[in-house]
């Protein structure tokens, strides 16, 4: 890979640590790091008056998620085609976890919303793993970009 | 990224025409950047002041939270994929410059998304240098605009 490529992808990394910083930033204002806040967020609480939102309400709010999620996801790991990981098993699972967390990230509210309040935890769960492959695949491609 | 693998550009006509398309969908999404910007949040440090704190002489109330957050991080997306295309068009067409016209894009793009919750949260004196670093990587995304098309057009790439 010629240098420039090589200078262009470290920036596109960084880029991405960005994004996903202002992803947690704007979580944690919104909705919240605990298992209430995700559900209060969801199903509202009349209490506090966080009004319950709707399937086609989170439809509208996931519909360009659903392009980005797997637009990021795509673009981070067709570079490691490019790099010695290619070859590795590893490399399939990771690509294979990375989409299906992104997916459970992604639809997991509409479950929230439709009474399976369990998938809060999901929600969360899915939400820190999604970000966490993220990280370690601009670690990996960092790492053969320089060292490799 | 096909394009990146191919020899010579310009012998590929339906390549070289299909770059030659996307660009131009770049710099119409560049100039409507700024134009969208300057109504809807000002590319003046006035403007951009006005947006982001309000101000109480002419009862604007300031830009809340949520809603910087949700721009900023929507910002973040666009720019990133915007500048990793266009960047992979300049890096395979042009001869010389390559690295310094990358570093001087990039650091610019990502100080001006740096520069916009510093100065939301921090201090209002990084409004100037959020319009500086803005406008810098624009014209410099639209010079690489102009120099790849030059280029895709010229005889042997």
């Amino acid at each position: 890979m010629q240098k420039s490529y090589k200078l262009s992808i470290l920036y596109y990394l960084v880029f991405t640590l960005l994004l996903i910083s202002s992803a947690i930033i704007l979580f944690e204002h919104k909705i919240g790091f605990s298992f209430t806040s995700v559900l209060e967020y969801y199903i509202g609480n009349e209490e506090k008056f966080i009004p319950a939102q709707s399937t086609l309400g989170i439809l509208k709010i996931i519909l360009p998620h659903i392009f980005v999620f797997g637009l990021i996801s795509m673009v981070l790991l067709h570079f490691i085609v490019f790099t010695n990981h290619r070859e590795k098993k590893a490399t399939l699972i990771l690509i294979y976890v990375t989409f299906i967390t992104a997916i459970l990230e992604i639809f997991t509210p509409i479950l929230i919303v439709n009474g399976f309040e369990f998938f809060a935890y999901v929600k969360l769960l899915s939400f820190f793993l999604f970000l966490l492959f993220i990280v370690y695949i601009s670690w990996l491609l960092f790492y053969s970009i320089t060292y490799d | 990224m096909k394009f990146t693998l191919i020899n010579n550009i310009q012998n590929d006509k339906a390549m070289s025409l299909i770059l030659k398309g996307f660009l131009v969908f770049i710099l119409l999404y560049l100039i409507s950047d700024i134009l969208v910007m300057n109504s809807y949040f000002g590319i003046s440090i006035d403007s951009v002041a006005i947006t982001l704190f309000g101000n109480e002489e002419e009862y604007l109330d300031p830009m809340n939270e949520a809603a910087f957050l949700e721009f900023w991080h929507t910002q973040i997306f666009f720019i990133m994929m915007i500048l990793l295309t266009l960047n992979a068009i300049f890096i395979r067409v042009a001869n010389r410059s390559r690295n310094i016209l990358t570093n001087l894009l990039m650091i610019n793009a990502l100080l001006s998304l740096v520069f916009l919750p510093l100065a939301f949260y921090l201090s209002a004196s990084f409004v100037a240098l959020y319009i500086i670093t803005f406008f810098t990587w624009h014209i410099v995304a639209i010079y690489m605009i102009f120099y790849s098309f030059w280029r895709l057009n010229a005889k042997i790439v």
